[in-house]
Formats: C-alpha cells, sequence, structure tokens
C-alpha cells in the first residue's frame, strides 16, 4: 500500500540547498594579482557564507538526456522540471548552522511537500529534518544521519547535483595547485586544480578537480571533475554572471554527467540575501500552516521589493 | 510559441520539439571542447519575464487524473472455518479512472481556503460495475474542504479536514481521529482509505510547543464493506448507517513539542470509536443494530533520531471501548446472544526507520492492543468473541533508483499470531514530470479461522497509470 510519498526516501537531497546556491555566489572583489589557488578559494569560502544567509531564494532544477546534434549539445527528450522555494538562515557558532525551509512547487505531484532542515557544522551533532505530508496534513522528522562527511553523496532532488557539489570550504583536504591562466567564455580565469589527500579521496567520487575561475568576477565559469581513472565523469557550466546586491552571481549552472549522458541546469530566478527572516518562520509551523506561510513570505517578498 | 512559458508543462512539450529536436546520441562525449553547449534553451525560457498564460482562478488547483487495473490471477478454493469451500476463480477486480482535484487558495493575508475531492467511474470488469448490475458506476467523493484563519501565535481551521495522531504514520494506535475505508488491497491516493472528518482546529504556537485542539459535531464512522470488494463479506442482516437518535460530539487536544532530536506529544480526547458495532435487530429481519461506542483516550508518542535510525513510540490508553461478548446463560433455555462490554484498552506501536544509504530505507513495525481487565468486566457465562490482544507487524524496504525516477517498494505486513499475512512488491517509475506508472504484486494467506480468510492463496497483480497537471 502506497502509505508515504516516495519523493523524500533521502533527505540529504534537500539538505542545504541555500549553501547548494554557494556554487553561485561569489565576491565582487579587484582580481588578485598574484594570488595562490589557497588565497583564491579561502576567499571564495568567505564569500559563501556571507551571501547564503538570511536568504530567500526560488530555484528551479531541470533535467534531460543529452546528446549531440550539429556540433551542439542539446535534450534527446524533455525535460524534467523542479521548481523550489527556498528561506535559510545560518546561526550557531560562527555562524556555521543552517536552519531553512524548501517548498516545492513544480511538478504538480509534488506541489506543496516541504522540509524544515536544521544542520549542524559540528559532526557530533545529528542534522535535523522533519518532511511535510502534504496528503496527510503532518509532519514527520526523518532520519538523516549527521554530517555530508559520513555518508555518500546524494543527488539533490533527483538531478545530476549532488550534496558533494555543494560541499565546499575543505580546503586542508585539498591539494590545491594553481594550473594556469587561461580565457573561458571569453573571460580571464585561473585555472586551478584541486586533488583530495588520501582521507578525502575515501569520501569523494572526485580524484580531480579542475575550476575556471572569473579573474574579475571571482565566479567558477566552469568545473572538470574526474575520476580515480583520469576519466572526466563530470562538467559543471556556469552562466548568466549578474552582479546582485554587490554580489557576482551565476544564475544558470549546468552540471553534466558524461558518463550517464544526462545534464542537470540550476536556474537562480530568484536570489535575496541579506533578509530579516523571523526567527518562528523557520519552524514546523510553517510546513504545516500555509495561510501563515504564504503570510509571511509575502512580508518577506515586501522586504526585497 | 517563446521558450519564456516552459514552466506549464503543456507548452514544455512544444519547447522541446523546438529545442530539443532529435539528437544523436553519442556514446563517447570524449572531446566536449569540440562541441558548442548552447545551454539546452534553459537561460531564455526560464529567466524572460513573459506572463504564464494560465488564468488566475486556475492556479490555485492541480489534478491527477489515474486509470487502475487489477486482477486476482489465482484460481483457487478456500476452505473456510465451517468446513464450506470458497472458490475464487481469477478474475479482474479494479478498472477504474479516478480525477483527484486540490485547490489551495491563500486568498487573502491570514486566510487559506484548501479543498480536495474525487471522482471516479467504474469501469466493466470492476466489481463496482458488477455491484451495479452490470452498469457503469460512478462515484464523487468531497475530502477536504475548510478555511483556515491563522495570526501571530494562532490558527483557526473549521470544516473537513485531516488529523493525524502518532509518530508511526499508517500504523499508529493514536492515528484514530479520521475515520477510514479499506476496500481495496490496493489504493491510488490516499485519500481512497483516509476519510475526512468535519472539524473545527485550534492551533496555538509557543515558541518550541505547539497546542493542537479539535472539536467535532458530527462525527463519522467506517463504512461497511463494498458489496463485491475483497474485504466484502455477507453480513445476516443489511449494515446501515448510523441512526443518530442523539447528539454526538468528540473532542481532544495535543501538545507537541521538540527538542534536540526528538519531538515529544502528550494527547488526551473524548472519542467514538470509528468501528460501530452490529447487533441482530429485534425483530430478526431487516437492518442491522448499529451502536456509537463512546470512550476516552489518553496518548503519548515520541520519537528519537540517533543518526541514520528514528525510534518511534506511541502509546494509547482507552476507556471504556465496547468489545463484543457471547453470552451463554448455562441454566437458561435461551439462544446464546452477543453482546458489548465496556473495557480499558491499552495499545502501543513501536516502529524503527533505518536509513541504509541515500536511496534505502527500511521501517519496521510492531502494533499490539491488549483489554486489560477481562476477568473483571466479563460476566458469568461470557466470553470474548476477539483475542485478548491483537496487533501487527509491518515491515517495508524502499529502494530510491534512477535519481528518483524508480521507486521500488518490498512491504510485509502479518498479524502478531501470524493468522494472516501480506505481502507487496511495487515500483512506481516516473516517466515525465506528469506521468508516472506503477505496477504492484501482492499475495495473501489466511488461516481458515481468520477474519481474512476469504484472502488466503490470493495473488493480485494490476498497473496504476497516473497524469498530475
Amino acid at each position: 500500500m502506497r502509505v508515504l510519498p516516495q519523493l523524500f526516501n533521502s533527505p540529504k537531497r534537500v539538505l542545504g540547498l541555500s549553501a547548494l546556491l554557494a556554487l553561485a555566489l561569489l565576491h565582487s572583489s579587484t582580481a588578485l594579482a598574484q594570488a595562490s589557488a589557497r588565497e583564491i578559494l579561502e576567499k571564495v569560502e568567505d564569500a559563501q557564507r556571507s551571501t547564503t544567509d538570511s536568504a530567500f531564494n526560488r530555484i528551479q532544477l531541470s533535467s534531460c538526456q543529452f546528446g549531440v546534434r550539429d556540433n551542439q549539445i542539446t535534450c534527446t527528450e524533455r525535460a524534467r522540471v523542479k521548481a523550489l522555494e527556498s528561506v535559510g538562515v545560518n546561526f550557531g557558532p560562527e555562524n556555521k548552522d543552517t536552519r531553512s525551509v524548501t517548498v516545492v512547487l513544480e511538478p504538480p505531484a509534488e506541489k506543496g511537500i516541504g522540509m524544515l532542515s536544521v544542520t549542524y557544522d559540528d559532526s557530533d551533532l545529528d542534522n535535523e529534518t522533519w518532511l511535510y505530508l502534504s496528503a496527510l496534513g503532518t509532519v514527520k522528522r526523518i532520519a538523516s544521519g549527521n554530517s555530508d562527511d559520513d555518508t555518500e553523496p546524494a543527488s539533490i532532488f533527483g538531478s545530476e547535483f549532488t550534496t558533494e557539489d555543494q560541499d565546499t570550504g575543505k580546503l586542508d583536504e585539498y591539494a590545491l595547485t594553481l594550473l594556469e591562466d587561461g580565457v573561458e567564455a571569453g573571460r580571464d580565469v585561473w585555472i586551478i586544480e584541486s586533488i583530495p589527500n588520501e582521507e578525502r579521496a575515501r569520501k569523494t567520487r572526485y580524484a580531480r578537480t579542475v575550476q575556471y575561475i572569473d579573474k574579475e568576477r571571482f565566479v567558477a565559469l566552469r568545473a572538470d571533475l574526474y575520476d580515480q581513472h583520469g576519466r572526466e565523469i563530470k562538467r559543471l557550466l556556469a552562466s548568466r554572471v549578474e552582479l546582485i546586491n554587490d554580489v557576482w552571481v551565476a544564475r544558470s549552472l549546468t552540471m553534466m554527467n558524461l558518463v550517464s549522458n544526462r545534464l542537470s541546469n540550476m536556474a537562480i530566478l530568484e536570489i535575496n540575501t541579506g533578509i530579516d527572516v523571523p526567527e518562528d518562520f523557520l519552524s514546523q509551523r510553517t510546513l504545516t500552516d500555509v495561510a501563515f506561510r504564504e503570510t509571511e513570505l509575502q512580508k518577506l517578498r515586501e522586504q526585497i521589493n | 510559441m517563446s521558450c519564456s512559458n516552459v514552466l506549464r508543462p503543456s507548452n514544455l512539450a512544444l519547447c522541446c520539439a523546438l529545442a530539443c529536436a532529435p539528437a544523436t546520441a553519442q556514446d563517447a562525449l570524449d572531446n566536449l571542447d569540440g562541441l558548442s553547449f548552447d545551454n539546452i534553451g534553459f537561460d531564455d525560457a526560464f529567466f524572460e519575464t513573459e506572463q504564464d498564460s494560465t488564468p488566475a482562478w486556475l492556479e490555485p488547483f492541480s489534478f491527477r487524473l489515474s486509470q487502475q487495473v487489477f486482477a486476482q490471477v489465482n484460481s483457487h478454493g478456500t476452505e473456510l472455518a465451517d468446513g464450506s469451500i470458497y472458490n475464487k476463480p481469477a478474475k479482474t477486480e479494479n478498472s477504474r479512472f479516478s480525477l483527484l482535484t486540490r485547490y489551495q487558495n491563500p486568498f487573502a493575508a491570514g486566510w487559506l481556503l484548501q479543498a480536495s475531492a474525487q471522482a471516479k467511474v467504474y469501469w466493466p470488469g470492476d466489481y463496482e460495475y458488477r455491484a451495479n448490475d452490470r452498469n457503469i458506476d460512478t462515484e464523487f467523493r468531497l475530502n477536504e474542504f475548510f478555511v483556515q484563519r491563522s495570526s501571530d501565535d494562532n490558527s483557526l481551521k473549521l470544516g473537513a479536514q485531516t488529523v493525524v495522531w502518532g509518530e508511526n504514520i499508517g500504523n499508529s494506535v493514536l492515528d484514530v481521529i479520521n475515520t477510514s475505508e479499506f476496500r481495496d488491497l490496493t489504493i491510488i491516493d490516499i485519500e481512497d482509505a483516509r476519510l475526512n472528518q468535519w472539524l473545527m482546529v485550534w492551533d496555538h504556537f509557543d515558541d518550541n510547543r505547539q497546542i493542537s485542539s479539535f472539536v467535532n459535531l458530527y462525527p463519522g464512522f467506517n463504512p461497511a464493506p463494498v458489496r463485491g470488494s475483497p474485504f466484502f463479506f455477507e453480513p445476516a442482516f443489511n449494515l446501515t448507517d448510523y441512526r443518530r437518535d442523539k447528539a454526538l460530539f468528540e473532542i481532544g487536544s495535543q501538545v507537541r513539542w521538540s527538542i534536540t532530536g526528538s519531538d515529544i506529544s502528550i494527547m488526551a480526547a473524548y472519542l467514538y470509536e470509528n468501528q460501530l458495532h452490529y447487533s441482530a435487530p429485534s425483530s430478526g429481519v431487516g437492518d442491522a443494530e448499529s451502536e456509537a461506542s463512546d470512550y476516552l483516550l489518553l496518548g503519548f508518542s515520541a520519537n528519537r533520531a540517533i543518526g541514520k535510525l528514528l525510534l518511534n513510540l506511541d502509546i494509547a490508553y482507552s476507556h471504556d471501548i465496547l468489545v463484543d461478548a457471547l453470552w451463554s446463560p448455562i441454566l437458561s433455555a435461551s439462544d446464546p446472544e452477543v453482546v458489548t462490554v465496556p473495557m480499558k484498552k491499552l495499545g502501543a506501536t513501536a516502529g524503527l526507520e533505518y536509513a541504509i544509504d541515500n536511496d534505502q530505507n527500511i521501517i519496521l513495525g510492531v502494533n499490539a492492543e491488549s483489554l486489560l481487565n477481562k476477568n473483571d468486566r466479563l460476566g458469568k457465562d461470557q466470553t470474548l468473541l476477539a483475542d485478548v490482544t491483537t496487533g501487527n507487524v509491518l515491515l517495508r524496504y524502499s529502494n530510491s533508483m534512477r535519481n528518483g525516477d524508480a521507486q521500488l517498494a518490498v512491504t510485509i505486513q502479518s498479524a502478531l499470531d501470524a493468522a494472516s499475512l501480506l505481502a507487496s512488491v511495487s515500483l512506481n517509475y516516473t516517466l515525465t514530470d506528469n506521468l508516472a506508472v506503477m505496477s504492484q504484486i501482492i499475495a495473501t494467506r489466511a488461516d481458515n479461522d481468520s477474519a481474512l480468510a476469504v484472502l488466503d492463496e490470493d495473488l493480485r497483480m494490476g498497473m496504476t497509470l497516473t497524469w498530475s497537471f
């Protein structure tokens, strides 16, 4: 008997959705003339914390099989689309814990399903997740384990983006090398190689990552992701880089899985940071009380406008 | 048409016909640098501001169309407790079309109007068709219909709605506020089995605590089995709806709060048992007489998350529930008769959920209820018709595959004494954002003196096609 919806068998698919946005958010800055790879990526990490706090976002994830036609990469099937709305704040020691609410807007079969997530930076604390079962109108706690380090990477909402792709800030666990300067999408870039150390290598699917960082805007325009056999298994491409609230944002990210020939595009339709999120909004009530949620969301929208 | 309307599924199809024209998938995309990447049209489609053509009044609606075909495929005979043989030829049981629509409209600040309804058509082959003298039958049901007003710390909901108590979803001794109807071993929507009640619900939110109270001025009861359904048995007398010769009401309250790693609830309610008690009509013919039994419920529920493990516990104490007993006076010439005796009952559901990994999990739940004061309450020459302790065990394994497109579920549910058992394997495959297909195999066995004896050695197979928009 179908009692529970199967959408959220994997709660980690929605954990840290706001953190995923960090892939697209980097501080505007003057280029570092003699920057090392470490300095560049540290700057990225600092930027992420400031840009994912008190955030209200609308995101669209679209996935399809892809192929090649007329020397162009293109979908070979109708894209699958998921639209999400997410509100999150950072809290706790050094502002490293995150509390967020994510609600599915599309597709129709999943509309209204919501998730409340609390992620703790302290690995001794288990992350907490509550799922809203819309057919029953009730909230259910989900066993989600603790930090991302202890579990294998998981697909985010069935897309080619995984929890590992959002997992930044562990620079000590990588050997970083500034390979060369280059040009990507018509922009001057630093090309940086990241190779995990032995401990990190056991947890990651990527044995080597090469990132192309826009020198002027500090946005990762491209990332090539390799497995332990040296084969490129994924490629991330960024576009629509825009300056929003003094932050350069790549509003369109496409992750291509070169093994399964499937790609996912994450379109950041709406991104708002630094807004005043009421403390009681990020609670179980927001999942169950639609009248309350919509009223509070309207207040958040008014802050933006 | 511009692809800016691509968010609408109907437009998406046309967009893909244009932008995603047949392409030759290459086995090796080894040299991506030699190819141009056109962003698959995503950029333009999603960021342009062209307005959606969907009328505003249609926005709050969502629809789900389903066609289900299910059959009992094992021709066999089952020996019942009285020694008779119940023959079961292989035949189609379900062939039905369902429309489920939901409406959710936050029409003003702090206000919400929500409704959901089902319409069904029973085609030739369906047992409802056969029960309707082999005519196509239809059914309409309003599931939800409520208005909600929320303010800073309070929320008031008035209308037909669902209230779920307990942490073990779908298998809890505390999940007794709504009535239910199990016509089939397979259901299309959860609304097929759960019937909403007309309630006034008041929620008060205070820091980390929620106090939720309800009043029901028109309690409902589980409907009698539908003729021809797998659970149908031929009753000795007509089972009719409850005749309300007095005003009934239910009232209850739950306090729920969370601490790190746990949610805890305590609850109390004055309720009517969802299942009516039927007895033979005093005249000996006609409709059975039904009795509604009121009782007091005290409950406690809690969960505890430990890494990938989630423990759930629900406890229910019921005071003055009615239990059927057979009265066989030894010193009287009168025939034995069924009487109802008020008793106390203690029930508990213990469950665990374990996330094997990001895609697989296991749920185990044990549900048991026991009568506490049997010896005190049973009179001389009275014996219980049912067991003192009843319950069931539920084991479920689920696996999410192909980025969540394929959902495999294996379920085994058994009575505590193993007198009956159900095993089910289902695969739900999402074909597109709108289209999904589920196939399911269900096998059942039961002892011949079990209430589910007519399901012994049944094997059912079927498929449900669902279109959502």
